[in-house]
């Protein structure tokens, strides 16, 4: 056995423990799963016309098509937000105490809590494709487009997950995690999340083409539409996991000053 | 005022799961007086006050106040009472004033004479410094007073007190024990005033019920309830040369000694209380026996609860001290 | 006229308490305005459709952001008579003589009275966004519409209040009000809506107000024919949810 193994199976057990605790909480699967396919069937209600009749917007088979990567991102953000408040609530409930009072290892700590919002992230990406997949989306991609879309979708998840952990343990309060979330509701609308950025102008759209959360979009986008290539495929995963080696560098970072605090 | 200020007759209320909170109460309480509903929690205090004062329908019987049928006429009800709860519900983000006024408008009363009653409370209750803070920003204390001053916005003809002390310093709760007593004095405004406390009860009201599960299990003036559990205990220790038989001996010309009332001494129940007292010392200096301590225990409400319900009454060992 | 007095001194305290508590005041005044500006910059291409006949996107909205900040002016105040229901301050209401109708319009008023706030708000940023007034009479109508909208929001959440008791509904409280405007002709005419979405914006009474309101802001007229849909469709609002907020006013001491 070498000595990875431990931490290996606690991460299991306490990703499992996260995982449990978010499907008995309707609270926290619910505006996760609900909200991101609402406003895609609005959105894809109100500018299914685009398609063809909007200068700019790329070549769809139909609005569906263009919209599911919208709804994976945001799902994402929703579940993060969701996580990394149930995380503080571990902090103030004294469940986070408890385990680091037990020989557990640190890293399991942090990994264990990824590892549930990662599989909440495929979870909902193969979900919300199969539910577009129902009402006449496709990948264009096939298989290895559609394996892409989850690739991203699992490492921006990780990288939501570990800004939840992040400010779970900067501010102690579920609360306070909460309230982030309209923080990541703008970062969500001022972005090609929804629509193209072609079709965006002046500062909006200026905004909208450093957001990272468009090049993520994007990227994904091009798996499902066609059009993907090497480049773009790697554009995405790239900023994925630029932005989970941030989060997660932050609260690993953040995590050890705890402890050394509570030590 | 001759009618009643509150009258109930069999009340019940009954809350789901069939836990019946007020089970049959029957009371009167006269025009004029501090009446003190006393009981542990979760007696029904609280319930029988929330019927009483219109926020909750009684499952059955019937209670009027103030001369009118709580369910029958509500409004009439309203207007001639006061109510200070026992979560002081006071709004932390507004100022004394501003309840104060606020509170004058819920009664309709005229602008000009929502101030002018504003002004006079706060100055009655001593809160004009106070008066334009927020009232996140008062003391335990402060907030009761305020919460009495809003009772009084519309010079009830009754007032109801839900464990007005209840959280709050000694100095506080006699202070606010002042207010109550001169209101009272003054105005002649009926207080009807719940509480755990026995001390607050046998201080304040001249008369007292206790309520227990539900039920009424004694009620009459303090005095009287507690003259009921018997007369007032006499001990007397031996001092130096002395004996505890000499002492009984002494005392037995009072009444039947009490066997094992205190140790190194004897006791008898002393009719006449404390002016009998003196009685019994001279008679022990006449005979010649020396004793060490002497001590006359009046009954309390507590031996009065004790008697009724067989327990003590929860949190009178914590009461605070007399100021 | 005692329900006027007190309905006003309620309204006066409940508007004293947003302005004391910003964590409630600012985000009501910033959700119309993201609204506003996240649709409009979001969706701004959608305006090229034919059925937009070349009208500005940002004007387009503005009714929209209008309605949507008088929906959340009516959704604070059910939360927070919910806060009063759950602390305690209700009672204090409750016994009081106050009427009781005057415990359901005081919070009412006072969401119309914040319902005019945000809808200046998303005009005077309309403007920053270079879409001026559409003259008097169309802003007043407008102002109305919001005005109608609020008390509309306000009375379901209210209702929602006096039947839970608890500030755990204020999730209830927004839901249904974000899904009665989404759901309706929020970003495309109804012509220019696909499938079955279309189908219950047909049914949806905030199309027509929407409709009534956007018509002024973007002919600059006030045309009847587009107008009394709307007023209708307040009309019917406010008198099936006036009925589920006042309905609870009965019961209050059956709890």
């Amino acid at each position: 056995m070498t000595a990875a193994a431990p931490a290996l199976r606690q991460t299991a057990a306490l990703a499992w423990r996260s995982i449990i605790t978010t499907i008995r909480l309707p609270q926290a699967w619910f505006p996760a799963l609900f909200f991101p396919l609402v406003l895609m069937a609005i959105f894809t209600a109100s500018f299914g016309g685009a398609p063809g009749a909007v200068p700019g917007f790329p070549p769809v088979r139909g609005f569906l098509d263009f919209a599911v990567c919208g709804a994976i991102v945001q799902g994402v953000l929703i579940g993060g937000t969701s996580a990394g408040a149930a995380f503080a609530t571990d902090i103030e409930g004294g469940f986070f105490d408890r385990l680091v009072a037990s020989p557990t290892s640190r890293v399991a700590i942090l990994t264990g809590r990824l590892g549930a919002s990662m599989a909440l992230g495929l979870f909902q990406a193969v979900l919300f494709i199969g539910i577009a997949w129902i009402f006449g989306a496709r990948v264009d991609g096939g298989i290895t487009g559609f394996l892409v879309v989850l690739l991203i979708a699992v490492i921006f998840a990780a990288a939501v997950g570990g800004l939840g952990v992040y400010l779970a343990i900067r501010t102690g309060s579920g609360e306070a995690v909460q309230g982030m979330f309209p923080l990541f509701f703008a970062l969500l609308f001022f972005s090609s999340a929804f629509f193209p950025i072609e079709t965006m102008t002046g500062w909006y759209a200026a905004v909208a083409r450093v957001n990272p959360i468009s090049w993520l979009v994007e990227s994904m986008r091009l798996e499902i539409i066609g059009g993907a290539t090497v480049g773009t495929t790697l554009a995405g995963i790239g900023t994925a996991l630029g932005l989970a080696v941030i989060t997660i560098g932050a609260s690993a970072l953040a995590l050890r000053r705890r402890l050394r605090v509570a030590a | 005022m001759s009618a009643p200020a509150v009258e109930t007759r069999d009340l019940v209320r009954e809350f789901k799961g069939g836990i019946r909170a007020v089970d049959g109460v029957s009371l009167t309480v006269d025009s004029g007086g501090i009446f003190g509903f006393l009981g542990p929690n979760g007696a029904g205090k609280s319930t029988m006050v929330r019927m009483l004062t219109t926020l909750l329908r009684p499952t059955s019987g019937t209670a009027v106040v103030a001369g009118y049928d709580v369910m029958a006429d509500p409004g009439a009800v309203r207007r001639r009472i006061g109510v200070a709860l026992q979560d002081a519900a006071i709004d932390p983000y507004m100022t004394g004033r501003e309840l104060l006024r606020l509170q004058g408008v819920l009664h309709g009363l005229p602008r000009a004479e929502c101030r002018a009653r504003a002004e006079d409370l706060l100055a009655r209750v001593g809160l004009e410094d106070a008066a334009d803070r927020r009232v996140g920003t008062y003391s335990g204390g402060m907030r009761r007073r305020l919460d009495l001053a809003l009772s009084l916005v519309h010079e009830p003809v009754v007032l109801f007190l839900d464990e007005p002390t209840t959280g709050l310093d000694p100095t506080s709760r006699v202070a606010l024990w002042e207010e109550v007593r001169r209101l009272n004095a003054e105005h002649g405004t009926t207080i009807f005033l719940t509480t755990q406390y026995l001390e607050e009860a046998d201080q304040l009201a001249d008369r007292v019920a206790i309520i227990d599960g539900g039920r009424i299990v004694a009620d009459g003036a303090p005095a009287a309830l507690k003259a009921g559990i018997g007369e007032p205990l006499l001990t007397v220790t031996a001092g130096e040369g002395s004996t505890p038989e000499a002492i009984a001996g002494v005392l037995a010309r009072f009444g039947p000694i009490i066997p094992g009332s205190v140790e190194n001494g004897a006791g008898v129940r002393l009719p006449g209380g404390s002016s009998a007292m003196a009685d019994a010392v001279r008679a022990l200096d006449d005979a010649g026996v020396r004793f060490q301590s002497i001590d006359l225990a009046e009954p309390t409400l507590d031996d009065v609860f004790l008697k009724c319900t067989g327990r003590h009454l929860e949190g009178a060992g914590d009461e605070a001290p007399a100021a | 006229m005692r329900v006027v007095t007190v309905s006003l001194g309620l309204a006066g305290r409940n508007l004293l308490l947003v302005r004391r508590v910003p964590s409630v005041f600012i985000p009501s005044l910033v959700m119309p305005l993201f609204i506003l500006i996240a649709t409009a910059g979001a969706f701004h291409g959608i305006g090229a459709l034919p059925q937009f006949a070349g009208e500005s996107y940002l004007a387009f909205t503005i009714p929209m952001a209008a309605i949507m900040g008088a929906g959340f002016a009516g959704i604070n105040s059910g939360m927070t008579l919910a806060r009063d229901l759950e602390g305690g301050f209700f009672d204090r209401l409750q016994s009081s003589p106050a009427p009781r109708l005057a415990l359901v319009f005081g919070p009412m008023l006072a969401a119309q009275a914040r319902g005019i706030l945000t809808t200046a708000v998303v005009f005077i940023a309309g403007m920053i966004g270079g879409v001026m007034l559409p003259g008097v009479g169309p802003t007043l109508l407008i102002f109305a519409f919001g005005l109608l909208f609020a008390a509309a929001a306000s009375f379901w959440a209210i209702g929602v209040a006096l039947r839970s008791r608890t500030v755990q509904a204020a999730p209830i409280m927004q839901l249904v009000v974000f899904l009665s405007v989404f759901m309706s002709v929020a970003y495309v005419p109804l012509d220019a809506m696909h499938g079955w979405l279309g189908a219950i914006a047909r049914y949806n009474p905030v199309t027509y107000i929407l409709n009534a309101s956007r018509s002024a802001e973007l002919t600059g007229t006030v045309n009847w024919s587009e107008t009394w849909p709307g007023l209708v469709s307040a009309a019917a609002l406010l008198l099936v949810l006036g009925a589920f907020a006042l309905n609870p006013l009965r019961h209050l001491e059956n709890r």
